[in-house]
């Protein structure tokens, strides 16, 4: 399940969830190094700096290399085929990938030059379901499915998603709650209740000693808060 | 006035005369068949718009009616502005407070918790650095840098459309001397791409936030119980329980509104002395503990919700979404124990004939490894 911030990390800890992804903002760039070492240096950071475990990267056999030298220097890599976002406008948008023989088989050396290049495990992601089954057979590492169907080793969502907290779902994601929605109502109670003047209450307000409140309400009897406004008002 | 009806058409136009805005519009868009009916009650004199009044309303109505309508360059136009409501301004806060309509405030740390309070009609939305804690974890509000406070106020920014958008400067970004807040705080306007600023101080902070308001940078002061200042205050504790401390209270927030804030948060102080203040001032008070005397509350919406854990007092929790999330995040984790989840509906089909060809693809690599293994076999017998 992914996580952004400390809350949403401390509620997926707390759910007993296995793994934990600071999903694709801070995924790494796959395209644009141009050098293995600028990958590297990058992972080192994020594992130093970032306080992660491992490092997720897009890309199929193009990118082995580049994760065998991060694996190499003992930086746990998760690797991700399939619809890889990072690179949708190339994919022609954000659509299913694999649906030909053709396509899939390229998908599956794929699978196994990532296996080869060390990754502990590897995201499929919107991948028809016999042909992430048949990679998820053919490798001896998992594979975490994401619209990929119940034969993947496992699976991941984005919270966002699945609580209904971002909008519109893709296809693949179950959404568990409408929060969003929920949200929204418990804020438009929260301004119902102070537009009302409802809240806060006595429940929600500090008290004073008494005896320092009669004082205080001595201090601010009427007339003298007429008289420091007029003072305010002339002294402005 | 009163107004003699005898038809719906006519109360509507008769209501819509009390709004001359809308008057027109409406008159622009109503079928001809009732306008003959409405222009007599105008030429009764219970409506008669001034020359410049109309100019105004025909430019209101042009305006409203372009696609791309700009009311704050940072904020995009919306293609569908109809359903947007308007631009919260200083001037809003200010019509509320005349008429003692109490504004709603409350914090919003990314882009869909800024979203969310957008959408639900909050009238403006604080950046606070309670994000420190509830949103990064730290253990004090102190901790948080203004690059991270920019980061999270440029992502609230993209959720906000029509709330007033303020934002906290962290602590030790204005205290130094007046140079250093004007720089800092033109940074959370232009990087941020907030509208105000908030500080904690009282009338020691008033020369900082002078400056600022004369280059023209709105501030939101906050007194009372200052979690940057927590530490030398012996604790998050009530501020202003004796006479002494809320005279001096009093003396801070009449120099904060000489400064020019435009508003003052109190922070956990007694009813009494908020009130007091609030009747004292010119400018609204937005409460936080503080009393229903204010002129508006603020709230921190992770408290709301009931998503951080221990509440202060003056929190109300409207929901118990911890616990909620956590339930729904099991439900996922036992789902997918199962394989219960995906489902066919979340999956991917492959056309047929691709399937097909597919299936007799990997036939055969089963066939190929089961006669090597037997080959292999064989041949280790031998």
């Amino acid at each position: 399940m992914t996580a952004h911030d400390y809350p949403t990390g401390t509620l997926v800890d707390k759910a007993g969830i296995d793994m934990t992804l600071v999903g694709d903002s801070l995924a790494m760039v796959a395209l644009g190094y141009t050098s293995t070492s600028e990958a590297v240096n990058n992972a080192v950071r994020m594992l130093k700096e970032g306080k992660v475990e491992a490092v997720k990267l897009e890309g199929g056999k193009e990118m082995a290399p580049t994760i065998a030298q991060l694996t190499k220097v003992g930086i746990p890599v998760l690797g991700h085929i399939g619809l890889t976002p990072q690179r949708q406008a190339s994919l022609g948008g954000y659509k299913v990938q694999g649906k030909s023989v053709a396509k899939a088989r390229a998908m599956i050396d794929d699978a196994i030059a990532l296996q080869e290049a060390g990754c502990y495990a590897i995201v499929l992601e919107a991948v028809p379901a016999p042909v992430a089954t048949h990679i998820t057979n053919v490798l001896s590492i998992p594979t975490i499915g994401i619209g990929a169907g119940a034969g993947c080793s496992g699976q991941v969502l984005v919270q966002q998603d699945m609580l209904g907290l971002y909008g519109r779902v893709p296809r693949f994601c179950k959404t568990y709650r409408a929060l969003a929605d929920d949200i929204v109502g418990a804020l438009k109670e929260f301004s119902a209740d102070v537009k009302s003047r409802a809240f806060p209450a006595d429940e929600h307000t500090y008290p004073m000693p008494q005896e320092e409140l009669s004082r205080f309400l001595q201090f601010m009897s009427a007339d003298k808060v007429v008289a420091e406004k007029a003072r305010i008002a002339d002294n402005q | 006035m009163s107004f003699v009806t005898s038809n719906l058409g006519a109360s509507k136009v008769l209501q819509a005369a009390t709004r001359p805005r809308s008057l027109l519009r409406y008159l622009s868009t109503s079928s001809a068949a009732l306008r003959p009916a409405m222009t007599p009650l105008l030429l009764r004199g219970q409506f008669q718009p001034t020359l410049a009044q109309q100019q105004r309303q025909e430019k209101q109505i042009r305006h409203s009616t372009q696609t791309q309508v700009r009311e704050y360059s940072s904020r995009p136009a919306d293609a569908d502005h109809h359903h947007v409501r308007p631009k919260v301004t200083l001037a809003t806060l200010r019509k509320l407070h005349k008429r003692n309509e109490p504004i709603t405030v409350m914090t919003a740390h990314d882009f869909p918790t800024g979203t969310l309070v957008d959408k639900a009609g909050i009238d403006m939305t604080l950046v606070g650095d309670s994000l420190a804690m509830v949103a990064l974890g730290y253990t004090s509000t102190s901790e948080i840098t203004l690059e991270e406070m920019l980061h999270h106020c440029r992502a609230v920014s993209r959720g906000t459309r029509s709330s007033f958008l303020v934002a906290d400067m962290p602590f030790g970004t204005y205290e130094t001397n007046p140079d250093q807040a004007v720089s800092n705080a033109v940074r959370m306007i232009k990087e941020g791409k907030v509208e105000a600023v908030k500080l904690e101080g009282g009338k020691e902070m008033a020369p900082t936030i002078a400056r600022l308001t004369q280059v023209g940078i709105p501030v939101l002061g906050h007194i009372g119980l200052t979690p940057q200042r927590q530490a030398s205050l012996g604790g998050y504790k009530v501020q202003g329980k004796t006479v002494a401390k809320a005279k001096a209270m009093i003396d801070d927030a009449l120099a904060l509104q000489q400064a020019g804030c435009y508003a003052v948060v109190l922070e956990a102080v007694p009813a009494p002395v908020a009130t007091h203040i609030t009747n004292l001032l010119s400018i609204p008070t937005i409460g936080i503990g503080a009393g229903a005397g204010c002129s508006g509350q603020v709230l921190v919406q992770q408290d709301m919700l009931g998503l951080y854990g221990r509440v202060p007092r003056f929190c109300k929790t409207y929901r118990s979404l911890a616990d909620d999330i956590v339930g729904a995040l099991k439900e996922y984790s036992a789902d997918v124990k199962s394989g219960t989840f995906p489902a066919e509906e979340h999956t991917y089909p492959m056309p047929q004939e691709e399937l097909n060809r597919f299936m007799e693809f990997v036939g055969r690599q089963d066939d190929e490894a089961v006669n090597g293994n037997s080959s292999n076999a064989a041949a280790g017998h031998a």
